[in-house]
């Protein structure tokens, strides 16, 4: 039984699944063509931030603001299978409840896959378009940035995805997703200390792709502690392997 | 098996087995623990308590892969077609891709291949199905309340599609509300009612009990004396002024005449007392357990 298989049978014919993705393709675009319009001083600001290999780093940074869009789509796939019983009916065809969890986490992989290289793709046209120095050196210096994305990307489905196996119902999971991403855990790192906070699983992510001159911004302030996207590779792995766990467990120990 | 919903017993301590080649009917009213039981049979309710075992083995892939089974409702992808989901359903259970037109065919739904699920009737849905617990060619096929909800068009078809696959010797475990669709399904029935097993066995001794016969005769008294000397007669009682019996396997009222005019009695009354299907039902499940 091939999974991937199984599950791209089910997606290729899913407009909502396209309509979601060309949503997050367009608003990622725009955004990047806006930015590189903005002029300052008389220059536009495209010439001056989309220089290799510095782009890597501000191109995902503006991408993991998007990431939300992604969880969306995955909490979508999810509580889809609750809605249909369809989760219900590869039980009782065959499937065991851990190759459901591996089967949205292939999914998640794939998803993953194609917006990092479409990440790819938007750096080289921006980077071509404005960049000075186009020399292989230049392009690939930084390029490390985009498998620190894909670890979040992963990351922020792989959370989605928890979500939508726990709660079970689409609105209310990506209600909880968006609650937790957003105002929980600011309010958790909010009243913990840096040296604890550093360590929560929307912050680790945030880490993997940090703000472009946050370096400066941290002379200026009080600097915020936070993981180089190095020492983030760890602990987002083991959250991706914590949450693959409890989705497995919530089906495991729940009637389907 | 024993199945709890917080407070409430859904089933208690429900013990059967299901004979290969059977028809076996799970007959109870709605609420009565059927689906929850075929559910924990099936792997996808957790019992509360007690075990299962199919074809001799715990539940596993390759069990599973010898039955198909439909639960409460059909569930397919609404946007997929009739033939993408028998795709996905086939890819799950392993049965080879060419069984697809095959179940279709079976189930007259081979011009409907490329519609989307979402347009079908209900009927349509549920002999798609059917189709689909079909694809792997299984030894046993479960089916939870096949024909609720259709009109009596698509009742017939749907019974018609059963007693075919049942000819080809396949056992099938069937839960229904439906007595009439149990008795003329079945071989075997048990009756659930409230999560508790109110009778089993086969649907001859459970379901058809026996009509009653009732008569009078001027002297009933003699009518007694002569009831008592014949052979086929397996009950009898005075009720006021007539005599209510039963008879044993093979015989009829004619019998009964004749033995009375025989043995010099003229019977004023000979009326054959068909007992509903419905009361022998109430019947069952008035028992105290």
């Amino acid at each position: 039984m091939n999974l991937l298989r199984i599950e791209l049978k089910k997606i290729v014919p899913y407009y909502t699944f396209w309509i979601i993705l060309a949503v997050y393709a367009g608003l990622l675009v725009l955004v990047m063509m806006a930015a590189s319009n903005i002029s300052i001083n008389g220059g536009q600001l495209g010439t001056q931030v989309y220089q290799f290999p510095k782009l890597w780093q501000l191109l995902t940074y503006i991408a993991s603001f998007f990431n939300l869009l992604l969880g969306i789509l995955v909490i979508v796939l999810v509580t889809d299978e609750y809605s249909y019983r369809t989760l219900r009916q590869q039980v009782i065809d065959g499937m065991s409840r851990l190759e459901l969890v591996l089967a949205k986490f292939y999914v998640i992989l794939g998803i993953g896959a194609v917006t990092t290289l479409f990440l790819l793709l938007v750096g080289l046209y921006f980077g071509f378009r404005y960049s000075t120095d186009t020399g292989t050196d230049a392009i690939l210096g930084q390029i490390d940035h985009l498998s620190y994305f894909f670890l979040q990307a992963v990351g922020y489905m792989t959370l989605a995805m928890l979500c939508g196996f726990l709660v079970k119902r689409s609105g209310m999971s990506i209600i909880v997703f968006i609650l937790y991403a957003q105002v929980l855990e600011p309010i958790l790192q909010f009243s913990l200390s840096d040296v604890i906070d550093q360590y929560l699983p929307i912050k680790v992510f945030k880490s993997l792709t940090p703000m472009p001159g946050q370096e400066l911004l941290d002379q200026m302030t009080t600097p915020t502690e936070l993981l180089t996207p190095a020492w983030a590779t760890l602990p987002a792995l083991c959250y991706i392997g914590l949450f693959l766990l409890l989705a497995y467990y919530s089906l495991k120990l729940r009637d389907l | 098996m024993t199945k709890k919903y917080g407070s409430l017993l859904a089933l208690n301590q429900l013990s059967v087995q299901v004979q290969q080649g059977s028809i076996y009917g799970l007959l109870g009213p709605n609420g009565s623990g059927k689906t929850t039981t075929l559910g924990m049979a099936l792997d996808v309710i957790k019992p509360t308590s007690g075990s299962f075992s199919w074809f001799g083995q715990p539940v596993s892939r390759s069990t599973k892969r010898r039955i198909g089974a439909l639960l409460e409702t059909p569930n397919f992808y609404p946007y997929l077609t009739a033939q993408r989901n028998l795709e996905v359903a086939a890819e799950i259970k392993g049965a080879p891709p060419s069984q697809i037109s095959r179940v279709l065919h079976l189930v007259g739904l081979e011009q409907r291949k490329n519609s989307a699920f979402k347009g079908f009737s209900l009927g349509m849905k549920q002999r798609l199905a059917l189709a689909s617990a079909m694809l792997n060619d299984p030894e046993v096929l479960v089916l939870d309340e096949p024909t609720n909800g259709l009109d009596p068009e698509g009742i017939a078809e749907v019974r018609e599609i059963i007693l075919r696959i049942a000819a080809e010797g396949k056992t099938i475990i069937l839960a229904s509300h439906l007595l009439d669709e149990v008795e003329k399904v079945c071989t075997h029935v048990a009756v659930l009612q409230r999560g508790v097993l109110k009778a089993e066995g086969p649907v001859g001794a459970i379901l058809s009990a026996k009509d009653s016969i009732v008569i009078s005769a001027a002297n009933q008294q003699k009518a007694l004396d002569v009831l008592a000397q014949l052979p086929f007669i397996a009950s009898y009682h005075p009720e006021k002024e007539n005599i209510v019996l039963t008879l044993q396997d093979g015989f009829n009222s004619a019998d009964v005449n004749q033995a009375m005019f025989a043995a010099g009695i003229v019977l004023t009354q000979l009326v054959v007392r068909r007992k509903s299907l419905e009361a022998q039902f109430l019947e069952i499940i008035k028992q105290p357990s």
